[in-house]
């Protein structure tokens, strides 16, 4: 028993756990379809797409510890991508790289600014803005098209995702160990009046979560368009769907921000759910029966992590 | 103690509404002193020593420390003044390390380049913590794998590693062991030998006397006097705290013979109610035509008896019965059952604030107004109780949050009355309302007894609890400590002495 309390208190314990799983998930689908699932090579193909997804989950991060929501970013995505898009045309690699960091930095602002003039929620803030930045997705694709050029796909692969994600975990990874920024998100998520009180000016704070929940999500639109090559436009909210995959990871990441590295658990739980809706391909199930399966087992990690407390408020 | 003056504080006043919490207080303060502050919940000590510490902004006055005007804007801002507090709450915030907590909002001594360096600020958290022999809290470990009595200890750990000038220590003890509170009084010892002076607000007389060079009494927000350690005893600390006259025209004036006079039949019973952390073991009758008060202080466990009988407290065990057998384990077998329950915590957990006063009136009598609701009825139901408590509102379709304390706790009772309540369980009923809807709300109460009903008063005020009841249980440490019936010469000092 003292064993198994000193484990939980260890600050690898919630890596750790992510990691069985990991391998739980991996061998009851390989068992299940041995030849379609799980080799080395669909491995790589399940990391790269829970990279990506790994990458906005961060971003998101730094909103969703402090209490609030971000439910713009689906829309900052595409519109994000589209800029991409346009500016690799014109200015290269650099243009690719640059200029959707700068747009979703500055959408990370608008967002930022909304809500603290308004002072409305910030679920509220956020969808009312995605509405405009679809609208805004329409006349970009108009602007630039919605396909990327053959010259820019190299995100889109081997080892230049991986380098791009790792340096955008390691910028997260950073900010949340290394600043104030990252100190203060946590302090601001855990009673925003004690942080008051302890000088942390609040609303500066959560200006600067938004802009970079957005700037990640800007870095993770450059993985997302090299892998998909090609990104239409969306209106009337659609953009909405792109918000869920992220979000799961920052889920793992706050269940086990206890333990102190919500960044690897964001990647780890991002690679989990990609691995598993691979192995509900591999199966053959239809992709309804894939959520719900995907969904349930989401639930119940975080209810295995969380120390639930009896008639709690929960919101 | 020497002679040097180190803080005075001149006229500091604070009112919130209508409550005037701090009334125009001049306090010194010398070099190398433990200074108690002492007096009745709501007497003004937190407020008091919460401006001085930047948790409150100060109303009017100054506070002058070593010959200059102080005024922090927070806590931080007050540490870089050389003043800390030790809150009687939890201080540290959840989801931070030990370390982060130890120094948050003063990262910068640890940054370089707006980089913060979380080695170093580990290194010197760990070694703070092993200098005040509490190696085995970890500074790089999350706040939350630690339990209360830790978490305080590091509280006290980030509020004096840089020596303050003036230290704080409010209500503190009650959190701790005996072990831990041994700890805290070497750290205040500490600091008093450093020259420095430690302000320390405590219920525990005996604690008060032993620690402490001088005593200031605050009553009602007033300052009465500052006496030294060797000049009084308990009881005479006591009398200074809570001496004041009973006013005769707001309480009852009648006194039965409980003795003799036969109580109503039983209208719930509580048998060995526990709840962990909160109380243990308590078993009582309340009877119709009765107000039975529960006294004690603050975290002594009484709030969550008056849960528990409502069902509302969730991790409960033992039995709540009615008369007529039936356990009451959830909400709505007590709304059902003819209980009503007004929660100290008004705003959040009595009312809807953001919802008119109509809402919250009709809310817990619509269960009994069938399946379609009539907009009127709702309109004249609510009106009906709205007025007969004399609420002041310009209709009931104005929000709640708009109202004054005294005005929302109408509201509270007005949902009760209309609910045709039998059993009444309020908590803090009178708590931050003026005089006039006191006297409104005793007469209400009187009258309701006389109808018959069952009222449980659960209250911190102890001339409440002696105006208004027939019998009082006296609550400590979770368990009930005494039990007092309606006297004329029952004084707050016999409640008191079985509080603390």
């Amino acid at each position: 028993m003292e064993l198994i309390k000193k484990a939980r208190q260890s600050q690898w314990y919630g890596v750790g756990l992510l990691l069985v799983v990991t391998a739980l998930v991996w061998t009851a689908f390989k068992l299940l379809c041995p030849t379609t699932f799980g080799a080395p090579d669909q491995m790589l193909t399940y990391l790269q797409t829970g990279l990506i997804y790994a990458v906005g989950g961060c971003g998101l991060y730094f909103i969703v510890v402090m209490g609030l929501w971000d439910f713009s970013i689906g829309s900052v995505l595409v519109l994000s991508s589209l800029v991409s898009i346009g500016f690799a045309q014109r200015f290269g690699v650099f243009g690719l790289v640059v200029a959707p960091v700068v747009c979703g930095a500055l959408l990370g602002a608008a967002n930022g600014l909304a809500y603290i003039k308004l002072r409305i929620p910030s679920l509220i803030v956020t969808v009312g803005l995605s509405l405009i930045y679809e609208s805004l997705s329409v006349f970009a694709a108009d602007a630039y098209g919605t396909r990327l050029s053959d010259a820019y796909k190299m995100f889109g692969s081997y080892p230049y995702n991986l380098i791009l994600a790792l340096l955008a975990f390691g910028l997260c990874t950073f900010i949340l160990g290394y600043t104030k920024l990252g100190t203060y998100v946590n302090a601001i998520g855990a009673n925003e009046a004690t942080a008051k009180n302890m000088g942390v000016n609040v609303d500066r704070y959560k200006f600067f979560a938004f802009v970079l929940c957005s700037l990640f999500v800007g870095i993770m639109s450059i993985l997302y368009i090299g892998y998909g090559t090609a990104q239409t436009p969306m209106t009337g909210m659609l953009s909405q769907s792109l918000n869920f995959k992220p979000l799961m990871g920052t889920f793992f990441g706050l269940a086990f921000k206890r333990y102190g590295h919500p960044v690897a658990s964001i990647v780890i739980g991002e690679f989990i759910i990609s691995m598993m809706f691979a192995g509900f391909v591999a199966l053959g199930m239809p992709v309804t029966i894939n959520n719900v399966v995907t969904g349930a087992t989401l639930l119940a990690i975080v209810c295995m992590t969380v120390k639930r407390v009896n008639g709690a408020v929960v919101k | 103690m020497s002679n040097k003056l180190l803080l005075h504080a001149e006229k500091i006043d604070k009112s919130f509404g209508p409550t005037h919490a701090v009334n125009e207080v001049s306090l010194d303060f010398y070099e190398g002193e433990i200074h108690a502050l002492i007096g009745e919940n709501g007497s003004g000590k937190s407020t008091f020593t919460n401006m001085l510490t930047g948790i409150l902004p100060i109303g009017s006055g100054t506070f002058t420390l070593d010959g200059g005007d102080v005024a922090p804007k927070n806590q931080v801002d007050a540490n870089h003044h050389g003043i800390a507090i030790v809150v009687q709450e939890t201080g540290t915030l959840s989801g931070l390390t030990v370390a982060e907590n130890m120094f948050l909002g003063d990262e910068d001594q640890f940054a370089r380049g707006g980089i913060k360096d979380s080695a170093a600020m580990n290194r010197k958290a760990q070694e703070l913590l092993d200098a005040y022999g509490l190696g085995h809290i970890k500074a790089t470990s999350v706040i939350d794998h630690y339990d209360f009595e830790d978490r305080k200890l590091v509280e006290i750990v980030k509020s004096t590693w840089f020596d303050p000038k003036v230290l704080v220590i409010d209500e503190t003890t009650t959190a701790l062991s005996q072990s831990g509170r041994q700890k805290l009084f070497e750290v205040m010892r500490h600091v008093r030998d450093l020259g420095h002076c430690v302000i320390f607000i405590s219920h525990d007389m005996g604690e008060v006397l032993d620690m402490s060079d001088r005593i200031s009494i605050l009553r009602d927000g007033v300052f009465i006097t500052t006496v030294e350690r060797g000049e009084v005893d308990e009881d005479r600390l006591k009398t200074l705290m809570v001496g004041r006259e009973m006013d005769d025209h707001y309480y009852r004036t009648d006194f039965p013979d409980y003795a003799k006079e036969a109580p109503g039949e039983v209208a719930v019973s509580l048998r060995g109610v526990s709840v962990p952390g909160e109380i243990d073991d308590v078993s009582f009758d309340l009877h119709h035509g009765e107000i039975l008060g529960i006294g004690g202080l603050s975290e002594c466990g009484m709030h969550e008896v008056g849960k528990a009988i409502f069902g509302a407290s969730f991790d409960r065990s033992g039995e709540v019965s009615l008369a007529d057998g039936t356990q009451v384990k959830d909400i709505n077998t007590a709304i059902d059952h003819s209980i009503a329950y007004a929660s100290k915590d008004r705003d959040n957990e009595s009312l809807l604030i953001n919802d008119t006063i109509e809402d919250n009136i009709t809310l817990p009598s619509m269960r009994d107004m069938g399946l379609v609701l009539s907009d009127r009825h709702l309109y004249e139901f609510a009106d009906t109780y709205a007025k007969l408590m004399s609420t002041k509102m310009v209709s009931v379709k104005q929000f709640v949050s708009a109202l004054s304390g005294g005005n929302k706790q109408k509201v509270v009772l007005a949902r009760w009355l209309g609910k045709q309540s039998d059993i009444l369980v309020l908590d803090s009923p009178t708590r931050g309302i003026d005089i006039k809807v006191k006297a409104a709300i005793y007469a209400l109460l009187e009258q309701m007894r006389a109808e018959g009903k069952a009222i449980l008063i659960i209250s911190e005020e102890i001339m409440e609890l002696i105006g208004m009841c027939d019998r009082i249980l006296v609550m400590k440490d979770g368990t009930i400590n005494g039990e007092l019936t309606r006297d004329p010469d029952l004084s707050e000092q016999d409640l008191i002495a079985k509080m603390v």
